[in-house]
């Protein structure tokens, strides 16, 4: 049985059934149908192989066809995380802006101003690609290529629920660490070889925002592994189906938000950061470095730059969604659902913290990456641990 | 030097009960005191151009002039002159000028900066457009007009018609001093003209030494509209009045124009009449309202970086002030409500709706201003990068003529509207609004401070005129047609702007047109303290700094 029929028939059983209990029913049913389908994951069956089944080639065709069912996935997960770039960095971040700052924004072009989005991407990819003299050639045209990659690259391993997973290794965790941290690296690039004061200062400060940042995020993240006691993914979410407490008739999952929520308000905090959202935009700092590492790249480059940072977001999303927040569970809808639902709520706080809280200056922020989120985050590891051991 | 002055004022010399001894202080300058002359603000010393330092560290160590409040230059037919008009922070209506006439063949003098800091910008802007040289300046530029410019355009040889070509290449290079090969480790940064957080178009040259800032150079000028000559190419009686609205353009207008009106009133001994009084300051106070709540947003945009809520709130806030000044005076920005012996008409019928309309906006703001407490100041961030960072103490923002929130964020009780009372201020029930901090958040917690007196004014006003006897509503006095001052009748007269003391200097040729117009920026005597706020801050503080100043590039270059 599919994970969408099991989705289907748990929502077709709960709604038979009336009155008050029905609600607790309607959402134990469904949560333990999307566990079902996490599990299902779990179990070896990443997107690919379910295609090659669904096709009846087997599970585990030749090299060529496996080639070609992994990029098929790879399509659909990279173009379902394209199109919400567009959507939620053009009109919904608009929208949401303006919502924070008493304003209406976009309401002209097609209903709720939507069109806007195609006005804009055929406005910025129209735009001249403006090389500056002597910058450093090849490194700037990497740069605006290795962001949005590694990015994208990351959302290969997470479990997107309704069993979009492309790949579920063993170690999965450092894989999508790994992968987004490469565009650390294109931020180097794009500042140091733009051959601008202004990027080169961006540039710099992402170096040593990203390096504060990225130790206490993953540290904090370790303590989620030390529960879980698995790299895997599919594992990761697996463990947070169980209930956690019950309180009459309905069950609170053991998202691991709930379980350890300092963990998560850390992980959220240093999360900020790597994305370079206020309060930690430093990088960018429009008003202090013009659009920092951005500030000499125009048209296409421009573009893939600034969705890089947009999938950045959704990757930081992903990522919470998965280790804390149970990743695609969920009542009632289906887990791709649930999930793009958490990352946008992740995108929304990025966007109230950017809208609400004024930036901190560099050196203050090395000082509270290094001196307060770095400790605090050894601190829970090693009481995840002691914990962990004890009840182990 | 010492920057010390004397602290208990009666020691000063010149200081009588009832005002200024000027024979005691003439006594005190003995000998370089040439002649005297009688402005109609003060009276004024004569001195030697070689003398210059003498009469002024006498002036101010043992006179307690310890605000060079301007500098004014112009050029006669058989001289230059440099005026400086001399004031006490603690009493500003006490007043002296030095003149100091210098030849014609050979316009040099000594200059002031040894005294007053603040001179330094004062005396350049002198040379760029009048001509005359400093002895001693530490860095006699052009300051206004760029480095290539041909001749002194306010003086009297200028011709005017010749044009100004310059090449490219003959503009100095601003990348062209490399020293990168000296194993120097400090960056070059230009930030500005261009540049989101310069407000305007300032240039500030900075040396950073990794994120520090190690050297600050504002470079202005690019905003120069020739304000001053536009002026005395104006008649008195309406053809200067729309001009000041576009000194500090985003919404002090009133304020500004009332410069002028003082300045012209007293000059030509025009009467205003008691009611157009209350009008003028209650739409100036609006007008103060609307310029704060800018400068909060813009700090709080420079702080928090892009269109936040912050700045939008203060707009939103900000647009209900343009919206009642829009009724009173058909405008929203170039008001030209104002004229000499009153205001340009009276408050819009049904007067009713107008008072209930300020009375509503009155009744909201403190729950606005709580709103703003809540976001902006209260919050841990926002302390952390403004508590401490850009400090400007006492005697340095006294040493650079720092005037307005400025000054009184660093513990200067100066405040015009209190001590040298105009308009209608002395009868209404207000207070002046300082801090000792001298930091970035004294500057924002002082402004927002002043919001609130000035809501106390608005609405003591309010009650005023809705009080007022219909039969009494005179808003002019009676204003001969053409206004044509005594001929060589000087003054110097000064306002609380939104930003500080803006002065006016006329000199009066007996004509229907002045002879001579100097304007007193606030903005530029603010803009010249910034280097000793930033040095050795970071770069972001340096924005932060900056924006706290407050400053408006049509006022600082005109």
């Amino acid at each position: 049985m599919s994970p969408s029929e099991v989705l289907f028939q748990a929502a077709n059983a709960t709604n038979a059934t009336n009155g008050t209990a029905a609600n607790a029913t309607n959402a134990t049913g469904a949560a333990n149908a999307t566990n079902a389908s996490a599990g299902g994951a779990a179990g070896g069956s990443t997107f690919p192989e379910t295609l090659s089944q669904f096709l009846g080639f087997g599970a585990n065709p030749d090299p060529g066809l496996q080639l070609l069912f992994g990029l098929v996935g790879a399509s659909l997960i990279a173009t379902i995380f394209l199109t919400l770039a567009a959507f939620a960095g053009i009109w919904g971040k608009r929208k949401i802006t303006a919502a924070f700052t008493d304003r209406i924004a976009v309401n002209r072009v097609g209903p709720f101003g939507l069109l806007i989005i195609v006005a804009d991407a055929v406005r910025l990819l129209s735009k001249e690609v403006i090389i500056p003299d002597s910058v450093d050639r090849p490194a700037f045209d990497i740069a605006p290529f290795l962001v949005p990659f590694s990015a994208i690259l990351g959302f290969a391993v997470i479990p997107l629920g309704t069993g979009l997973q492309l790949a579920d290794p063993e170690t999965g965790f450092v894989f999508v660490f790994a992968a987004s941290s490469i565009a650390s690296l294109g931020l180097l690039m794009s500042g140091y070889a733009s051959n601008n004061k202004y990027s080169f200062l961006g540039g710099l400060r992402a170096l040593a925002q990203n390096i504060a940042y990225e130790i206490p995020l993953i540290v904090t993240a370790a303590s989620v592994v030390v529960f879980a006691g698995t790299l895997r993914m599919s594992e990761i979410v697996a463990m947070q189906s169980e209930a956690l407490v019950t309180i009459a008739g309905v069950s609170l999952p053991s998202w691991f938000a709930f379980v350890n929520p300092f963990a998560f308000v850390l992980f959220l905090v240093a999360n900020l950061a790597e994305v370079g959202r206020n309060p930690f935009d430093t990088p960018e700092a429009p008003g202090e470095l013009v659009a920092g590492y951005m500030t000499e790249y125009s048209g296409a480059y421009f573009v893939l730059l600034y969705l890089g940072e947009f999938l950045h977001i959704f990757l930081g999303g992903a990522i919470i969604a998965t280790l804390f927040l149970g990743g695609p569970a969920g009542p009632v809808l289906p887990g791709i659902v649930w999930m793009l639902i958490k990352i946008l709520a992740v995108y929304l706080f990025t966007q109230w913290a950017r809208s609400a809280i004024p930036r901190v200056r560099i050196d203050q922020l090395i000082e509270i990456g290094w001196k307060g989120l770095l400790v605090m985050s050894f601190a829970n590891l090693v009481l995840t641990a002691i914990i962990v051991g004890f009840i182990a | 030097m010492s920057l010390e002055r004397p602290s208990d004022r009666s020691q000063a010399v010149g200081v009588t009960d009832d005002g200024l001894d000027y024979d005691a202080l003439a006594d005190l300058l003995g000998d370089t005191v040439v002649s005297r002359e009688t402005h109609r603000n003060a009276e004024a010393f004569v001195v030697r151009p070689d003398e210059v330092q003498d009469a002024l560290f006498a002036l101010r160590d043992e006179a307690g002039f310890d605000h060079c409040s301007n500098v004014t230059a112009q050029e006669y037919e058989d001289r230059f002159e440099s005026i400086y008009h001399l004031k006490k922070y603690e009493d500003p209506t006490q007043e002296v000028s030095v003149v100091v006439p210098t030849p014609r063949e050979n316009p040099v003098s000594q200059s002031a900066e040894p005294v007053y800091r603040t001179a330094d910008w004062h005396e350049r802007e002198a040379y760029d457009l009048v001509g005359i040289k400093y002895d001693d300046h530490p860095d006699l530029r052009r300051i206004l007009l760029p480095e290539t410019w041909q001749g002194h355009p306010m003086g009297r040889d200028y011709n005017q018609d010749k044009p100004q070509i310059v090449t490219l290449e003959s503009h100095a290079n601003p990348i062209e001093d490399d020293h990168s090969e000296d194993g120097s480790d400090t960056m070059f940064l230009n930030i500005g003209p261009h540049h989101p957080a310069t407000h305007g178009v300032l240039h500030i040259e900075t040396v950073l030494s990794g994120e520090q800032v190690v050297h600050v150079d504002p470079d202005i000028g690019y905003l120069h509209r020739c304000e001053e000559q536009m002026a005395q190419n104006g008649k008195y009686r309406h053809e200067i009045m729309p001009y000041p609205d576009r000194w500090d353009y985003v919404s002090a207008g009133i304020l500004n124009e009332w410069a002028y009106a003082r300045t012209a009133e007293d000059l030509a001994g025009l009467d205003v009449p008691e009611y157009a009084q209350v009008i003028r300051t209650m739409s100036a106070e609006l007008c103060r309202i609307a310029a704060h709540m800018l400068a909060l947003g813009t700090f709080a945009l420079d702080v928090y970086g892009e269109f936040t809520a912050t700045f939008m709130y203060a707009f939103r806030d900000r647009e209900v002030v343009e919206n009642i000044l829009e009724d009173l005076t058909g405008q929203r920005l170039m008001f030209n409500y104002m004229r000499l012996g009153g205001v340009a008409w009276d408050l819009p019928e049904p007067r009713e709706e107008f008072f209930e309309k300020t009375r509503d906006f009155l009744d909201d703001l403190p729950e606005k201003l709580d709103e703003y407490h809540d976001l902006i100041t209260s919050n841990e961030i926002f302390q952390m990068r403004c508590v401490d960072t850009g400090v400007l103490d006492t005697e340095t923002a006294k040493q650079y003529g720092t005037t307005g929130p400025v000054a009184r964020a660093s513990g200067v009780d100066y405040d015009l509207r209190r001590d040298d009372p105009y308009g209608y201020y002395p009868e209404l029930d207000w207070d002046v609004v300082t801090a000792e901090e001298g930091d970035n958040y004294a500057r924002v917690l002082c402004r927002m401070q002043e919001v609130e007196q000035s809501a106390r004014i608005i609405e003591q006003c309010v009650d005023l005129l809705e009080d007022w006897p219909e039969d009494d509503r005179e808003i002019q006095s009676n204003v001969p047609r053409t206004l044509q001052p005594d001929e060589d009748a000087e003054i110097y007269r000064a306002v609380e702007g939104a930003k500080g003391e803006l002065g006016i200097y006329i000199r009066s040729d007996g004509t229907d047109k002045p002879a001579r117009f100097k304007i007193r920026s606030p903005c530029f005597s603010n803009l010249q303290a910034l280097p000793e706020m930033a040095t050795g801050e970071y770069v972001p503080d340096l924005i932060a700094s900056l924006a706290s100043l407050d400053i408006v590039l049509g006022e600082v270059d005109r």
